[in-house]
């Protein structure tokens, strides 16, 4: 991490300058739950900026649009904006997902045309993976690319599309054999979305924010490059996306540097509430959840140290990759929920009550916490996984 | 906290071949055998640990010892933990650091040299009760009254009786002190309170990276007989209620593993979070190995209820060292004040 000290110091010198503050009205808690022009304008201005200063991309090759620099940096930038409480990165699905599987798997035209547009926020990406009918079994999709004339033509129904009002493309799995068997038959598509025969239409979430959508495809045509990769290469290249929006593989361009400390603003908060008349801070009980907490925190931020420590890691070394969404995706709703507790019967007010604490931050966050659990492979699913593939056990089916 | 986690390749040369050697000298069948023996363990193991330089992996050079940190005791704690060891090798190391860290220099000299040549047996005992490797031990680093003191196995006034243990693999004994009147050159110059305060940090890494290597041993095992134990026409591990509980296992493992070497690390680096990091590692030790145990004597059915299933031997030394240097309640009441009362 020593290494890139001087990196260090230029982002906390730029941020110091050029944090843009609070806007004065709710920003969303994350690229999730973007859910109007204004939300979304001043997120795409700030993503460019932090793009022009070098700070998006920094690892990607110079050729399309990346700064080119080494293994590390990105995090160490990620890491210093966090610190620095600087807001989200919006372009969340093209930088940390679409983008390097493209740069893995993308021909050398598709590097140069999509991959600067996507550092610069000029165009927003989403994910066509979900279906109504393909949830946790994605490879049960039905959605169809037939071919026609020189591309091909798209019909189906995505869901959990996120960013999917703004987004200009869209990765997307469809079904290109459908005689093959279930996980052969599918293909991977850089769908452009604002094309005849696109239909975005809003899902509402339980916390009455919008910025999912469903998107409805029919005969939407789309040209031969939009194929990434080979056809009936999908399911290779959908595991790698996973992969990534899972954590368990590096490559992103920007904004995974973790929030900053939970436990930090839980004793903020705690510090400030009474329990039947007596500090909370005061409460055995209270403490003991606080100090767990503060372990649980400490070892998932040991634990993306260590997975760098290649002899440390040499026994099981996909555990950790596989396990970072699961761990901290489930810790994040547990310290959200135990928030809503100490909260008390003030955990029942919503935003905009004048009584609500923070404004309902942390009744907020508990509710977005599922996002977490179920997106990108639920937690369910990510047991499987972690059991099959690290433990070495029988599939379960 | 951002933790950093130093590693080298001599750790990983160390890890290897103290697996190695373990995993030929301590065959379970062996650990059984010596776990039902009168004295539980081997004195040839002992010389052995001695030649390999064990036990003096973290003592000063200058008193013949290897002088290592806190990353080259934890990959051999957690090894043996691994193995069981039936031998007291972490009451010896825990005696070797209570003298390194409240001895006087004079004490250091004439000590620290017989004890990593295996030829005079210590053992620490900061409370009476639960003295390990106490039968056996030549010379006590004993708490007596309001100071600690260098006390002889053969001291008329010593009552050393061996307690009945629920983990045979890690023999313990009852001192009785009363009448015991140590010299001056027997009383260490650092204060009763003082000197757990010191060994606490170091200790609980100690315990935390010895309960890892058993917590990891525990979900292979499980793993193993999961994979292959068929019910209902199945490997029973193809259940999603035996694959689950056994993924929290792993989950619990990993992180105890990575606050383990994060402690490690802040301590070789002079770091002021190595105690906070050693004694949240004790915190998750606790849960995680008790949590791998249980998971294990469950998941293997009857037969984990046995006695020729492996999994109670683990069980009974989770229980046993959980309590040492604070569970994980005391821990956290220790790491709730370092978060809130500052």
């Amino acid at each position: 991490m020593d290494e890139h000290e001087t990196l260090r110091a230029e982002v906390r010198a730029w941020i110091g300058c050029n944090h843009p503050g609070d806007p004065g009205w709710k920003l969303p808690q994350s690229a999730l739950e973007v859910a109007d022009d204004r939300q979304f304008g001043w997120l795409r201005d700030w993503q460019r900026k932090l793009y022009d200063a070098g700070w998006v991309g920094a690892e990607w090759p110079a050729e399309y649009g990346g700064g080119g620099r080494p293994r590390g940096a990105q995090r160490a930038i990620d890491q210093e904006l966090a610190r620095a409480r600087a807001p989200f990165l919006l372009n969340l699905v093209g930088l940390s997902w679409a983008g390097p599987v493209i740069l893995h798997y993308g021909s050398e035209a598709q590097k140069r045309r999509l991959l600067r547009p996507l550092l610069r926020c000029d165009e927003i990406w989403c994910q066509g993976f979900s279906e109504p009918g393909a949830g946790s079994d994605l490879a049960a999709l039905a959605t169809r690319a037939l071919r026609s004339g020189d591309g091909w033509e798209i019909d189906g129904h995505k869901v959990w599309t996120t960013l999917g009002r703004y987004a200009d493309w869209c990765i997307l799995l469809a079904r290109s054999d459908p005689a093959a068997a279930k996980h052969a038959g599918i293909s991977y598509f850089l769908a452009p979305m604002k094309i005849p025969g696109v239909s975005v239409q809003p899902l509402v979430k339980m916390t009455g924010e919008g910025g999912f959508n469903q998107v409805i495809w029919s005969r939407a045509r789309i040209p031969a490059d939009a194929l990434l990769g080979r056809e009936g290469q999908g399911w290779e290249i959908a595991t790698a996306t996973l992969q990534f929006e899972r954590g368990a593989a590096e490559g992103s361009a920007g904004g995974q540097g973790g929030g900053t400390s939970d436990v930090a603003r839980l004793v903020a908060l705690a510090r400030g509430l009474e329990r039947g008349g007596r500090p909370a801070l005061e409460d055995p009980l209270v403490r003991d959840r606080l100090a767990q907490f503060w372990v649980d925190e400490t070892a998932l931020r040991a634990n993306a140290g260590r997975a760098l420590v290649a002899g440390l890691v040499a026994e099981r070394p996909a555990a950790l990759p596989l396990m970072s969404k699961l761990a901290s995706s489930e810790h994040g709703q547990a310290l959200a929920d135990f928030a809503c507790e100490l909260l008390g019967p003030a955990a029942g007010l919503w935003i905009g009550d004048p009584h609500a604490p923070e404004n309902a931050e942390w009744q907020r966050s508990y509710l977005n916490s599922f996002a977490l659990t179920i997106a990108g492979g639920t937690s369910e699913i990510l047991r499987n996984i972690l059991g099959e593939r690290v433990l070495g056990l029988p599939k379960t089916r | 906290m951002n933790p950093a986690i130093r590693w080298d390749d001599e750790l990983g040369v160390l890890r290897a071949e103290a697996r190695r050697w373990l995993d030929e000298r301590f065959p379970i069948a062996r650990v059984r055998a010596l776990a039902d023996s009168e004295a539980g363990e081997d004195p040839a193991d002992w010389k052995e640990l001695a030649a390999l330089g064990w036990l003096g992996l973290v003592v000063p050079e200058k008193y013949g010892g290897a002088g290592l940190g806190a990353l080259h005791l934890s990959v051999l704690m957690e090894e043996t933990g691994r193995r069981l060891l039936p031998s007291p090798l972490l009451s010896s190391t825990l005696a070797a650091l209570a003298l390194c860290e409240g001895g006087s220099e004079a004490q250091r000299e004439r000590w620290l040299p017989p004890l990593v040549a295996g030829e005079t047996r210590f053992a620490l005992a900061t409370d009476a009760a639960a003295v390990w490797g106490g039968e056996r031990a030549d010379l006590f680093v004993a708490r007596l009254g309001d100071r600690f003191a260098l006390v002889a196995a053969g001291e008329p006034a010593l009552r050393v009786q061996a307690e009945l243990v629920l983990d045979r693999t890690r023999r313990s004994a009852r001192l009785t002190l009363d009448g015991v009147r140590p010299g001056a050159d027997a009383l260490l110059p650092t204060g009763a309170e003082e000197l757990p305060a010191r060994l606490a940090p170091r200790a609980c890494l100690a315990l935390a990276a010895e309960m890892a290597g058993g917590a990891d041993a525990l979900l292979a095992l499980t793993a193993a007989y999961a994979a292959t134990r068929e019910q209902f026409g199945k490997p029973i591990g193809s259940f999603q209620a035996v694959k689950h509980p056994l993924v929290n296992v792993l989950l619990g493992v990993e992180s105890l593993r990575s606050l383990v070497y994060a402690a490690a690390s802040a301590f070789d680096a002079g770091r002021p979070e190595a105690e906070t990091l050693a004694r949240m590692a004790k915190a998750k030790a606790c849960d995680v190995y008790v949590f791998a145990a249980s998971r294990a004597v469950q998941l293997h059915g009857g037969y984990g209820f046995t006695i020729d299933c492996d999994a109670h031997l683990y069980l009974k030394r989770a229980q046993t060292t959980r309590p040492a240097f604070g569970d994980a309640m005391a821990q956290r009441r220790w790491l709730a004040a370092a978060l809130l009362d500052s």
